[in-house]
């Protein structure tokens, strides 16, 4: 059965609900959802590019030093990420602090990279990544609604023109639930979200199965 | 006064009820008219087929192996058919079914009381044999100490305790013939505190024969009728870990049929049965005749004042649940109860809390919601590891659970489950 | 005869006799023994008191319907588990908190804690204990706003014990032995409703040593339900008698807590070792429901004696620690919290079978 590549990432093979894969930016930074957004943006830009250089540089490297190879690879583009934030979005990198670095280490990052360089299409490797990275920032935009939301009380966006950028949630601004804007709640929430996705799969599985056999 | 002894951990002390029939005395049973004889379904286990006749005290077959002691016909009579039976714990047998003829000739003759003392060891053991009692040709002279279980297993039954009021002196001649066999260095008979009559009786019938045994009162908890937990308090926890082998164990049932097989030459065909809970009219401790059909004795004793809520074969902690009255009576069936919706109290079962009362009452210092719980998970070698294999299934742990969670049930499948190994 | 063979018992499994409480009996004990306790908090702080704990309890009987009922499919409402631990949930928040809070708290003890693990018998963590330490966290403005017992109805003032011990900690006052002087000092508050009440209370704590006896009574600003440490404690005599609390527990709660309390208590205060103040501590706060009610939750406790000791011994310990240099003036519920933690590792000491000793 081919796996859909894009899809997959969104769904089935989600890398933080399924794969639990990126925990720690995945619990410091969806306390906002501006954080979440940016951070997403981060890891799919940085998984894009580390996947297309890495396929096109396997022949090249020997196959020892690869992984050697795509850390420095990947430390490189999250430094080109960085400070391209530094330059254009710089409030967004100033909130995202050391978390968007830290991206060089990723697991899920680093993760893909070793095991997508290996496979025989680009075009299919660009939709994995694209799947895997949109994946990420999907989940990360849902703990972060809920947390920003029932934790502060307020829904941070970007400012566009006239709009601050911030959304007050009426009542509950005044009196959130703070614990879940700590990493106590954002991890609460992970767990209740893991559940949640474990269980529609198993849900969905079943109906294949129902309609297969 | 020093206070009684008693083992050392867990236990409970369930409502004595020996009450109910605790004053009556031994009453012979109805002869009834057709009596099922459990042998075992080896070839040469079966010395009868359909069609013969038997006398009274014949043997039929075996219940073991082919050198294992032999059962005897109960009553005489006919055999009608040789075939498969339900047996009070549920179990399968081939049985030997016989219908009452002919004359009594055991029972009915009065015989003189053999001179036991003049027989030999050997003739002592063979003639104990040959009367279906016990095979002791294997057990060694010289134990380190005899003991007699003056306790009743299980709560309810009455039958030791008349036994003790009422045959004493049969009983500490039995003892006395046990003795010369096994020529222990020491004679310790347990008895519970509260049985002052059958304290008494035993004293003064022991004294009489001078014979040079400890009674031992001692406080009453279950399952002290049980072996382990018995030795624990008659002789201590440290001087049983000492000496594992050397102590020989019987009970009062057994004592007497020593004294029937030796004294009076009668092999093995009846033994006490106490009748008793509070859905039965008229309670009592009846002398029944091996093979007798269950229902017989309930009828005996008035039939049921009202529908029983449990039927048990046994006592009412280890007892099996009957669910009709055609069981037939075996030498190890002490009692029947019939258990009124009352005295069992039922509620729904509810999730285990953890509070740890089944392990303070487990007599074996074992976990039972530890093991049930991997049971329930199928993890057999936790389960083990936490005790499963020496669980006696004596029923404490599920008395005092307020969960009301069939534990013993639940370590009895695990037990069967096990995969060997 | 009555029984003939159409009549045939199901084959129900040994034993057939029971003895004993069940579940819920033990449940409903332990909520009749905690009645006391907040019948008088209720005396003591009003109207408001009684609708938190109104509240709390029927927010954790609804979650517990819905929550059971949903995933479940069963109603366990009648283990009445949901009812005690609304009851203990309520009797730990201060009086005057917003309603929203008992019921978030209730909420949370119920389908987070209890639920989602699997039910009754199945959570590592106390749930009223944890869902106080929730509310603490998410809410802590209004739940340290305090309420001086026997105040009219919109007079909010007055400090808890801790709360003054705590602040003296921080900011020495010359000369202060002990903690139990703030509180004499702090003992008057303004607002106060004459009454017979009031007087039976004065009547009441002169028995004791100063201050000590309105501690004990509970006649101090606190949560609604701790305050009286005496209803407590008479509730629970019953429960130890019918051995539905295991005494290992609050003992060596207790007992640690009170030795470290007298010996290392007088150290923040310069008055020495040996010196502290073992009375205060024991009678301020949320200690006494915690270590009677709480820690001995058989759920969230050890099985076995030696676990259980070393249990209460790590409670007591830790609350000392929290309590003299924690940031909270309570330390009760976080120490309850991080003992339950160790609960799986405390459990596998202590107690083998008979005959594997006997191998050794």
């Amino acid at each position: 059965m081919k796996e859909r590549a894009f899809i997959g990432g969104l769904a089935r093979q989600n890398p933080l609900l399924v794969y639990l894969l990126g925990l720690c930016p995945a619990l410091a930074v969806s306390d906002l959802v501006s954080k979440a957004l940016g951070l997403g943006a981060g890891v799919i830009l940085v998984l894009l590019a580390a996947v297309a250089a890495a396929r096109l540089l396997r022949p090249v490297i020997p196959e020892r030093l690869q992984p050697i190879a795509w850390l420095v690879l990947v430390a490189a583009l999250v430094s080109l990420v960085d400070l391209a934030m530094q330059a254009y979005l710089p409030a967004l990198r100033q909130q995202l602090g050391v978390y968007l670095q830290l991206l060089a280490v990723n697991c899920l990052i680093l993760g893909l990279v070793e095991r997508l360089a290996r496979s025989r299409s680009l075009s299919r490797c660009l939709r994995l990544a694209a799947g895997q990275g949109a994946g990420f920032t999907l989940a990360l935009l849902l703990i972060a609604l809920v947390r920003e939301v029932l934790g502060s009380g307020t829904i941070t966006l970007f400012p566009l023109g006239s709009f601050g950028g911030v959304i007050r949630v009426p009542g509950l601004s005044l009196y959130p639930v703070r614990v879940l804007s700590l990493a106590a709640g954002a991890l609460l929430l992970l767990g209740y979200l893991a559940a949640l996705a474990g269980r529609l799969m198993a849900r969905g599985r079943k109906a294949e199965q129902r309609s297969a056999g | 006064m020093r206070q009684a002894r008693t083992f050392p951990r867990g236990g409970i002390v369930p409502p004595d009820r020996t009450a109910l029939s605790a004053g009556i005395p031994i009453r012979n049973a109805c002869v009834p008219a057709e009596v099922v004889i459990p042998v075992g379904r080896q070839p040469g286990q079966c010395l009868v087929r359909p069609g013969d006749t038997v006398s009274e005290g014949m043997a039929v077959g075996r219940a073991g192996g082919p050198d294992s002691i032999s059962v005897h016909a109960s009553i005489p009579g006919r055999v009608r058919e040789v075939g498969e039976r339900i047996l009070a714990d549920g179990s399968r047998s081939l049985a030997v079914v016989i219908d009452l003829q002919g004359e009594f000739t055991v029972s009915a003759r009065a015989r003189p009381p053999v001179e036991w003392e003049t027989l030999s060891v050997p003739e002592l053991r063979e003639r104990i044999r040959e009367h279906g009692v016990a095979d002791l040709s294997a057990a060694q002279a010289g134990a380190g100490c005899l003991v007699v279980n003056g306790v009743e297993r299980e709560p309810y039954i009455s039958a030791g305790q008349r036994l003790m009021i009422e045959h004493a002196p049969e009983l500490i001649t039995g003892l006395q013939i046990l003795r010369r066999i096994l020529e222990p260095a020491e004679v310790v008979f347990g008895v519970e505190e509260g049985r002052c009559e059958a304290l008494e009786s035993l004293g003064r019938a022991a004294e009489a024969a001078a014979l040079d045994c400890r009674i031992e009162p001692l406080q009453p908890r279950y399952p002290q009728g049980a072996e382990r937990p018995l030795l624990e308090a008659l002789l201590g926890r440290s001087r049983l870990r000492s000496k594992t082998a050397g102590t020989a164990v019987t009970d009062l049932a057994s004592l007497y049929s020593i004294y029937e097989a030796v004294v009076l030459d009668k092999p093995l065909l009846e033994r006490i049965v106490t009748v008793t809970g509070l859905a039965v009219r008229r309670p009592a401790n009846l002398k029944v005749r091996l093979g007798t059909r269950v229902g017989n004795l309930f009828e005996e004793c008035g039939g049921f004042s009202e529908p029983p809520a449990r039927l048990l074969a046994g006592g009412p902690m280890m007892g099996s649940c009957q669910s009709g009255l055609e069981a037939p009576v075996t030498r190890e069936l002490e009692g029947l109860v019939a258990l009124s919706r009352s005295e069992i109290g039922r509620a729904a079962e509810t999730p285990c809390i953890g509070c740890g009362r089944c392990a303070s009452a487990c007599p074996w210092g074992l976990m039972p919601g530890e093991i049930y719980k991997a049971l329930e998970h199928r993890l057999f070698a936790e389960a083990e590891a936490a005790g499963l294999t020496e669980c006696t299934e004596c029923g404490c742990c599920a008395y005092v659970c307020p969960a009301r969670i069939p534990l013993v049930a639940g370590m009895r499948q695990g037990k069967s489950r096990a995969p060997e190994g | 005869m009555g029984y003939g063979p159409g009549s045939a018992l199901r084959p129900f499994p040994a034993p057939h006799l029971h003895e004993g409480p069940t579940t819920a009996g033990m449940m409903f004990s332990v909520v009749l023994c905690l009645l006391p306790a907040g019948i008088w908090g209720v005396l003591l702080f009003g109207q408001r008191a009684l609708h938190v704990l109104l509240v709390s309890v029927g927010a954790s009987l609804l979650t517990e319907l819905a929550v059971s009922g949903l995933f479940l499919r069963r109603f366990t409402l009648a283990d009445g588990s949901a009812l005690l631990t609304g009851l203990l949930l309520g009797y730990s928040l201060p009086p005057a908190v917003p309603l929203f809070i008992p019921a978030a708290a209730s909420f949370f003890a119920i389908a987070v804690i209890k639920q989602s693990f699997g039910g009754l018998g199945r959570n590592w963590l106390n749930p009223a204990l944890g869902a106080r330490v929730f509310v603490m966290f998410s809410w802590t403005g209004p739940m340290t706003r305090w309420q001086a017992p026997l105040a009219a109805a919109d007079v909010l003032s007055g400090a808890t014990p801790l709360g003054l011990a705590k602040e003296a900690l921080s900011h020495p006052v010359p000369g202060l032995r002990g903690p139990i002087e703030l509180l004499l000092a702090g003992l008057r508050p303004s607002g106060l409703r004459a009454g017979p009440l009031s007087d039976l209370l004065q009547r009441l704590g002169r028995l004791a040593p100063a201050g000590y006896g309105q501690m004990a009574l509970g006649n101090v600003a606190g949560c609604i339900g701790e305050g009286s440490a005496l209803l407590l404690a008479l509730g629970s005599i019953y429960l130890f008698v019918k051995k539905i609390i295991a005494w290992e527990i609050p003992a060596a709660y207790l007992g640690s807590f009170g030795l470290l309390a007298w010996a290392f208590g007088g150290l923040p205060f310069g008055a020495g070792l040996f010196r502290g103040d073992a009375a205060f501590h024991l009678l301020a706060g949320g200690l006494a429901l915690g270590a009677l009610y709480m820690a001995a939750d058989p759920v969230t406790s050890p099985l076995k004696r030696p676990g259980r000791l070393i249990f209460g011994l790590g409670c007591g310990a830790l609350t000392f620690l929290l309590r003299t240099w924690g940031s909270q003036p309570e330390g009760v519920a976080l120490a309850v919290v991080l003992m339950n933690m160790f609960v799986p590792l405390l459990n596998r000491i202590g107690g083998r079978p008979i005959s594997r000793e006997a191998e050794q």
